[in-house]
């Protein structure tokens, strides 16, 4: 079988972890600068109050005239979810994150472990641990699970065997279903609130009206996805923290600290030689908020000064002066050693890799998409009469 | 037969490397300019006058401002004085 385990407004929930009074007041999570102005994840006590995430602004504020609203804290909500992943890992269980506050596993494995199919899903709460209230559920099917999952009370487990999944699903509203706003508000104005109304209309007839993502919606309802479970490889936990006397927005200290936190890193033993692939530069900001950037590396390397070129660019990125700054491994390369070549590529080698990578532009762009600039008059006092665009065929 | 075409000629041809592109420029009585392709001029850092080839039948007077934008962004925009037109040009 396939379990879910799921902590709702996870992101809400991680946000407020630092402000922990918050958690019984009616609080909800800011937009987003930049997107619609709707709000997030909401509290228990804003919900009792007819607060609903995704509500508008306005409207939210117009009914709970004090509520608090909680700026997105990306960055510890990250943590604490790779925290949360790490504890299940811990426990045995092989999991596939999807997002922060929900993941998949496969039951078969832990089972056997804990003596049964409901003794491992106790033990996947347990895991994940009582302050975050997690819902735990488990199906045949991805969907089913999700969706018991969602309907369990906090810090339980509830299974759906696959003969019943179809009559389980019929009731739940549409708004499990992975689906855009505008689609539910499509389907509701049709009458159709639940999965069981969804799944009982033609297939084609859903397809024509709501696209690819209605068909896929549609055959989530009706039980019929064969999706199973990607466990992700575990991590090394390789990080060093920087902290600063006060904060810090010049971008030269900045570098600085980086240069030390990529030294120091590059030196942990439990890399054990193998260059990194992906990287996260951390920072928490004046005023409380954090901010975090990831770099993939096109290529894993241990060269100090290409992983600075590589992470130094996010740091222009920074919105605030920062207090703290982290340097994070996400992910490192399984080889230790790198195949370089015996000798440069230096003379005709290296000439003859420019004119093939040159005939590839040529290929790709068309005739004149290759040119020199040929300086014809650089002492000129006419900027545009100082050098030509000559296009090189050759 | 298939033509020669136009675009394929002029692929082909060498140009000028940073020609001067036409500019939208508003600018106060003193000829200095105060706003920029709908941008506002936040600081005119320099100015200097070109005047070159005066001797041929395409003679050159320009008045070349170094301007920063409220946006922040630095450009360098000139009157041509021959035309009355604005451009702007890395100088």
């Amino acid at each position: 079988m396939i379990a879910a385990v799921v902590i709702p407004a996870f992101d809400l929930r991680a946000a407020l972890r630092l402000r922990p009074r918050l958690q019984a007041s009616p609080a909800a999570l800011a937009p987003l600068p930049g997107t619609e102005q709707l709000v997030g994840s909401v509290t228990g006590a804003a919900q009792a109050k007819g607060v609903r995430p995704g509500m508008r602004l306005g409207e939210a504020l117009a009914m709970c005239p004090e509520l608090v609203l909680i700026d997105h804290d990306p960055a510890t909500a990250e943590q604490a979810w790779e925290e949360v992943l790490r504890r299940l890992e811990d426990a045995g269980i092989a999991v596939e994150p999807v997002e922060p506050g929900l993941c998949y596993f496969e039951t078969a494995g832990v089972e056997r472990l804990y003596g049964g199919l409901e003794p491992a899903l106790k033990r996947a709460l347990a895991a994940v641990g009582t302050a975050w209230d997690p819902q735990a559920g488990a199906a045949d099917r991805r969907f089913a699970a999700l969706a018991a999952a969602n309907v369990a009370r906090p810090g339980q487990a509830l299974i759906v065997s696959d003969d019943r999944t179809r009559s389980f699903l019929a009731p739940l509203p549409l708004q499990l279903l992975p689906l855009e706003r505008e689609r539910y508000e499509e389907l509701e104005e049709l009458g159709v609130r639940t999965i069981g109304q969804l799944a009982g209309l033609p297939g084609t007839a859903v397809a024509e009206r709501l696209g690819p993502a209605g068909r896929r919606a549609w055959s989530l309802a009706r039980g019929e996805e064969q999706g199973r479970v990607v466990p992700r490889k575990p991590v090394t936990a390789i990080h060093e923290t920087l902290e600063f006397p006060e904060a810090v927005g010049n971008e030269l200290t900045l570098r600085r600290g980086l240069g030390v936190l990529l030294d120091r890193l590059l030196a942990r033993p439990e890399r054990a030689g193998r260059p990194p692939r992906k990287l996260a530069v951390w920072a928490r900001l004046v005023g409380g908020a954090s901010w975090r950037r990831t770099v993939t590396l096109r290529e894993p390397t241990a060269d100090p000064a290409r992983l600075r070129t590589a992470l130094a660019v996010k740091l222009l990125e920074l919105p605030a002066p920062a207090l703290k700054l982290r340097l994070e491994v996400g992910e490192l390369a399984e080889h230790t050693g790198e195949q370089l070549e015996l000798l440069g590529s230096e003379g005709e080698a290296g000439r003859a890799r420019l004119r093939e990578g040159l005939r590839q532009v040529r290929a790709a762009v068309g005739a004149g998409g290759v040119s020199t600039v040929v300086e014809v008059a650089p002492w000129s006092r006419i900027p545009e009469a100082r050098a030509l665009l000559v296009p090189r065929d050759d | 037969m298939v033509a020669h075409t136009r675009s394929a000629r002029t692929a082909r041809a060498a140009r000028r490397l940073n020609q001067p592109r036409p500019a939208l420029v508003e600018a106060h009585a003193d000829g200095l300019p105060r706003r920029v392709n709908r941008q506002d001029v936040a600081v005119v850092r320099e100015e200097w006058r070109v005047v070159d080839r005066w001797w041929t039948d395409e003679p050159v007077h320009r008045r070349y401002f170094d301007v920063v934008l409220e946006t922040g962004e630095h450009t360098v925009v000139y009157h041509d004085d021959d035309g009355g037109s604005w451009f702007t040009q890395r100088a």
